[in-house]
């Protein structure tokens, strides 16, 4: 929470509004990092999410340190016990002099399956309080493959100015060059530790060549995380053909009525030469009350933004997992023939 | 009844005159006749008063004893009543010397004195003394008018009455018109009965009779003909009163009176539409020129479709026979005055009918016989929706066609001989649609019953001449018309050669649902015959499956029925593919006794509205022109099951991907989810547990199954079809053999496997082949050991799901193509030919980006797919333009046709023959939604 000093004037609040720096980067402590991949890792593959509490220092977002939401059900009571505890998780933080201000939350994923419309409505939800937040993913299954998945997200403005009004029409769109690339932005993050904890960490440091990342990226078997991405692929695919199925429908919708409106049309005119000839004063060529005349509404493309957005998000894993594969395939080559 | 009596005066004459009808009424009628209608009126009346005021004071005297209060109520009726036949004698006498004016004194007085008998009595019933008093005043005056001398001599005071009486009278009696006609049938019987005893009565009957006889000249004695003749007779009464004197005084111009006022209180309040045939038959008889007998019967064939009053019901079927009766006699007229022209348009001159027999030039008459044709089929189908079909009755009524062919025939004879060609069309498609869905055996037994019921038909018909000759002669007939028209029906030997000839006279001449409708009807008897192939060109051709959706909802179940028809057709020349994809459309939605109209199927859903339900039902088939639904079910399901038993075991992986009929899918995971099976009872348990030995590769139990259905014993030329049949299970049974369980061999001998399905070894040797070249079956042949040797390429579950992706991502850019195609379809203008190399190049891209080898080969098929929609919507493009029929097209492979096939070769470059066809099935497949389904 922006709470800003009381201490401050109004003029130095409104400068400081104004001249709000982007958010370039993420800082993450360690220790937050640490709590992230614990938490996620434990309860995998069920999904699990946390709050993010740090410092919003200019064009940095300092993460400091973190805690987990209880296991939410559908339930209201639940819910309003998760509210409880997040306060009082809070509280407790403070005491102990942690940073209590929320900067966002973090969720665990399945192979990169976020990009979901209720992603996007959390972070409007944040973002109603705070003025800077961040949304932290982890996805533990690719972690297996020896690389840290963690990835901070935000949504950008255009996105969220267009997603108030909630008018996601080709038209808006079009006027907002609003592309499916353009919903979210990644935002890089940066591991820091203080100097204590990397020099406690040097020396912990075993002295053996190889660690346990640079094994588990050594691993040849890749097929069930192939198979897991393409069955996930295939699902969007259909959900993709559902989503032009309702273009195809509202297409032809409008073209029947845009032959209604023709034959409409004709009629009056036809009416009105007769009404000509007769002498009478010509009827008008627009009835807004006749319902032909309505304007059919046209579907929202926000699902289509996100299928897609998240078609190419499996697209890049796959991509990016095969080349691995194959350059594994080609070490394993040259070991063999050594 | 005595009691009743006691009454009122006015209950006696009701109830007398119910109890001596039957009697009397004859012989009043019948005396009536013969006396002098100046007569008449006084010998009646003078004793109905007498006996009036002797029963009134009978009944004083009667009950004067106990019911006092009674009395003094019933005095004053009576008095009432005494007051009026008081009256009456006034007019009586009145009439005697001629004298008007007392006379409309007293028709005042009447008057009034009914006024107040109505409030005394209370009752809404019209006395009988008064409508008796208006009779005698109306005769009367009917008498003054006609004779002019008489009334040239009036003083002018008299002469002025007069006037005013008529017009008085005139006003009066229309309210009382019906009691005034009933008086007249029966009179005051009380006359009669009231001093003549039994005795006397049959007396006189057989005084009366021997009177008619004479009088009439041919009276038979039986008693129930003199009734009918009575009853005819009492219907014309008040027609013979004009015509019966003299014939020879009947002017054109009594008649045509006569006809117009018939004419106009048609459709009245009280005007009995039986009654009203009567009458305009009479005057048929007494028509002056053909061109008034023409006139007249055209009102009596309108008035005869009006005596069913209801939609629902059908016309008695004896009105429909002499409804067919007076449309031939119209046309006898027609043919024999070919000056007479019909029509509809010019609304014709007033005096027109008036120019004779020899009058040279053109005379028209106003009227349609097409469309009293069309009225006269409606009616013929009508009865035979309602008729339940079991009855003999349905029987009789079906042997009632031959008479109509012969009408619609000789009106389309007519109709060509004076050039109306479009008319003629429109009836021989009527002729046509009585025909089409007879098979051969059918049309043949039609043939000799026509031939045969015109025997008969002489000799009844000149039994009934005898019989009704004394009618018939009694007002001979002015305007004697010899029968010029044949009345034999003339058919040809094949009912093919019948077809031919009908329908092409409706390509050349008809308009567009007349076309189309006849277009369905050869379809559907070239399918009866046999002859699929031919009338699957005529359904492609003619495009009827494009725009069959915005056609009236009677000629899509034409098309249904042709459509299943089809079905049948391919099934039987051993078409399996080519029959399912005629009826899956049909039985998709499971409604298909209704698409059929051959039954209402309720819906749970939905409940229809009373109206809709009227609707439906009087949309439905006969029950002769059904067609049989359990044979057609049966048709199907093995058709179903032929294709989709080796697409399951092919695709054992995801039996979802393909599915060829859904309806067949949906009933064999029904029947798979029984615990417990039974033996199989009706024909899809019959089909289910047949599929279920083929998959297991027993193709002679399967076929066993199939065939100990009972339905097949309707099928033509069923050892053939079961020959076809046979080989078909084999083949199939041997391919979801292979499929299922090639994984597990790793060789086959070829003779082994030609022994186990009973199949030759040149065909097993072709089938196993012909898998491995479609790439169904991985294996190669090893020659020298003549042996299958099976390739284990099993694929990976990853290779599977990108097959499976591949898919996907060509259903998606087909879709993107045709949402592209709706959003700038018109700007496309030249068709998709334009459109498509780019999107093969588009192709090519996603095919390479797919990657994996077997993806783009995938590809190609789809695309090939939609290539072939891109050529059949082009080609629908092309054929929508021009006429699809032309003259002479049916015997197939006409211009049109033709045209089409440079359209498709258009639209698609590399396209075989076979293939060409089944783009155009599979888009008649979809193309062939039922519209009906969707009517409300």
């Amino acid at each position: 929470m922006a709470n800003p000093a009381p201490i401050r004037s109004f003029l130095q609040a409104a400068k400081a509004e104004e001249v709000a720096p982007a958010l370039r980067v993420v800082q993450m402590e360690g220790l937050a990092i640490l709590k992230i991949i614990k938490h996620c890792k434990e309860f995998s593959p069920a999904l699990v999410t946390g709050q993010l509490l740090g410092l919003d220092v200019g064009s940095v977002l300092e993460v400091t340190n973190c805690f987990p939401f209880p296991n939410r059900e559908d339930d209201e009571e639940l819910e309003a016990e998760g509210a409880n505890y997040q306060l009082e998780m809070m509280r407790c933080l403070r005491e102990v002099n942690v940073d209590n201000n929320t900067v966002g939350w973090y969720q665990s994923t399945l192979l990169g399956s976020y990009q979901t419309v209720e992603l996007i409505e959390t972070f409007m939800n944040y973002q109603e309080n705070i003025k800077r937040c961040v949304c932290i993913i982890y996805d533990p299954s690719k972690s297996n493959q020896g690389v840290l998945a963690l990835k901070a997200l935000k949504l950008s403005d255009s996105f969220m100015e267009l997603y108030r009004s909630n008018n996601f029409t080709g038209e808006k769109l079009r006027e907002k060059n609003l592309t499916w690339v353009d919903i979210f932005e990644e935002i890089p993050i940066k591991v820091s530790n203080s100097p204590l904890i990397s020099a406690c960490m040097t020396e912990l440091e075993a002295d053996t060549p190889v660690a346990q990342g640079d094994l588990d990226r050594l691993q040849l078997s890749t097929k069930p995380f192939m198979e897991r991405n393409l069955e996930f692929l295939m699902e969007c695919m259909d959900d993709m053909s559902q989503e032009q199925q309702k273009f195809q429908y509202h297409y032809r919708n409008i073209a029947r009525q845009q032959t209604q409106q023709q034959a409409w049309l004709q009629k009056r005119r036809a009416e009105n030469m007769a009404r000509k000839a007769a002498g009478e004063e010509p009827s008008p060529e627009e009835d807004p009350s006749n319902p032909i005349f309505k304007l059919i509404a046209e579907p929202s493309r926000l699902e289509t933004f996100l299928l897609t957005n998240q078609i190419s998000n499996y697209c890049n894993q796959i991509n990016g997992v095969a080349g691995l594969s194959f350059n594994r395939l080609y070490l394993m080559k040259a070991l063999h023939e050594n | 009844m005595v009691l009743l009596i006691k009454r009122t005066p006015s209950g006696i004459l009701l109830i007398l005159a119910n109890g001596f009808e039957i009697l009397d009424s004859e012989e009043e009628r019948q005396s009536s006749y013969d006396s002098d209608p100046g007569n008449e009126e006084d010998t009646p009346a003078e004793p109905t008063s007498a006996v009036g005021n002797r029963y009134l004071q009978q009944n004083a005297s009667d009950s004067d004893d106990s019911e006092e209060q009674k009395r003094v109520i019933r005095s004053a009726k009576d008095k009432r009543f005494e007051e009026m036949s008081a009256t009456i004698d006034q007019i009586k006498n009145a009439i005697k010397i001629n004298d008007w004016v007392s006379l409309q004194e007293s028709f005042d007085k009447i008057n009034k004195q009914l006024e107040k008998v109505m409030r005394v009595t209370e009752s809404e019933r019209v006395p009988n003394l008064y409508i008796k008093a208006l009779v005698i005043l109306e005769d009367f005056l009917a008498q003054a008018l006609a004779n002019k001398d008489a009334k040239k001599k009036m003083s002018s005071s008299n002469a002025k009455a007069l006037n005013s009486m008529k017009q008085k009278l005139k006003k009066n009696n229309k309210q009382y018109e019906d009691l005034i006609s009933k008086y007249r049938e029966k009179p005051d019987i009380e006359v009669s009965n009231e001093d003549e005893d039994d005795s006397d009565q049959t007396e006189t009957m057989s005084d009366n009779e021997s009177e008619v006889s004479s009088d009439s000249g041919s009276d038979t004695d039986d008693n129930p003909d003199v009734r009918d003749l009575n009853m005819i007779k009492k219907k014309d009464t008040f027609m013979d009163k004009e015509f019966k004197k003299d014939p020879r005084d009947i002017t054109w111009d009594t008649v045509n009176k006569k006809l117009k006022e018939v004419v106009a209180a048609r459709g009245r309040k009280g005007t009995g539409r039986v009654e009203l045939v009567e009458q305009l038959s009479f005057l048929t008889r007494v028509a002056k020129t053909p061109a008034q007998k023409l006139e007249i019967l055209f009102t009596v064939v309108s008035a005869q479709f009006d005596i069913n009053p209801g939609l629902s019901g059908h016309m008695p079927i004896n009105v429909w026979k002499k409804c067919v009766d007076n449309m031939l006699a119209i046309l006898d007229i027609l043919n024999q005055y070919p000056n007479i022209v019909v029509d509809d348009m010019v609304e014709p001159d007033e005096n027109e009918t008036q120019k004779g027999a020899d009058y040279n030039g053109t005379i028209r008459v106003w009227g349609n016989l097409v469309a009293y044709l069309e009225r006269i089929d409606v009616e013929f189908f009508k009865s035979l929706q309602c008729i339940d079909p079991h009855t003999k009755e349905f029987v009789e009524r079906l042997r009632d066609e031959p008479l109509f062919l012969v009408l619609a025939q000789n009106v389309q004879d007519y109709l060509e001989k004076t050039g109306n060609m479009k008319a003629a069309a429109k009836v021989a498609l009527k002729r046509v649609e009585l025909v089409y869905y007879k098979p051969q055996e059918v049309y043949d037994a039609m043939r000799k019953l026509a031939d045969l019921s015109e025997e008969r038909d002489d000799v009844e018909s000149e039994a009934e001449e005898s019989k009704w000759s004394d009618e018939r002669r009694a007002p001979p007939s002015f305007v004697v018309v010899p029968e010029v028209v044949p009345r034999k029906p003339a058919f040809p030997e094949s009912s093919r050669v019948f077809m031919d000839t009908l329908v092409s006279l409706i390509y050349k001449y008809g308009d567009e649902r007349t076309k189309a409708r006849a277009m369905l009807c050869d379809i559907y008897h070239h399918a009866l015959l046999d002859e699929f192939s031919s009338s699957r060109d005529l359904l492609l051709m003619s495009h009827l499956q494009d725009n069959i959706q915005i056609m009236d909802i009677s000629t899509q179940i034409l098309y249904n029925r042709a459509m299943a028809q089809l079905g049948l057709s391919a099934f039987r020349n051993g078409l399996f593919t080519e029959g399912h994809s005629c009826l899956s459309e049909l039985y998709s939605a499971g409604r298909v006794r209704e698409l059929l109209a051959q039954g209402v199927s309720q819906s749970r859903y939905h409940e229809k509205t009373p109206e809709q339900e009227r609707l439906e039902r009087r949309r439905q088939m006969p029950y002769h022109m059904h067609i049989n639904l359990e044979l057609l079910e049966a048709v199907h399901l093995t058709c179903a099951m032929l294709l989709e038993v080796p697409n399951m075991a092919a695709n054992t992986v995801d039996s979802k991907r393909r599915v060829i009929s859904k309806t067949f899918r949906r009933f064999f995971e029904i029947s798979e989810r029984q615990i417990l099976m039974g033996p199989p009872e009706n024909v899809r348990d019959h089909v289910m547990a047949a599929t279920r030995a083929l998959s297991q590769g027993d193709y002679q139990k399967a076929f066993d199954l199939i065939t100990s259905l009972q339905v097949w014993k309707l099928l033509k030329n069923k050892d053939a079809v079961f020959q076809m049949l046979k080989d078909m299970i084999k083949e199939e049974a041997l391919r979801t053999y292979l499929f299922s369980y090639a994984a597990f061999y790793s060789s086959l001998a070829l003779d082994q496997l030609s022994k186990m399905f009973g199949l030759s070894e040149s065909t097993t040797h072709s089938i196993v082949s012909k898998m491995m070249i479609s790439e169904e079956l991985h294996a190669s042949w090893d020659q020298p050991t003549r042996c299958i040797v099976f390739h284990d390429v099993g694929l990976s579950r990853l290779q599977a799901l990108a097959f499976q992706l591949t898919d996907k991502l060509s259903i998606l850019a087909e879709s993107n193509e045709r949402a592209v195609e709706a959003k700038f379809g018109s700007g496309l203008g030249g068709g998709g030919l334009d459109g498509l190399p780019l999107r093969r190049r588009d192709a090519g891209d996603y095919a390479a980006a797919v990657g994996s080898g077997g993806g783009g080969n995938r590809w190609q098929d789809s695309q090939s797919y939609n290539q072939g929609r891109q050529g059949g919507s082009t080609m629908g493009r092309h054929g929508g333009g021009g006429k699809p029929f032309g003259p002479g097209q049916t015997s197939g492979g006409g211009g049109g046709y033709s045209r089409d096939r440079t359209g498709q070769t258009r639209g698609t470059v590399s396209y075989g023959g076979r293939h060409s066809y089944q783009s155009g099935s599979s888009k008649m497949d979809s193309s062939a939604r039922m519209g009906y389904t969707r009517a409300p």
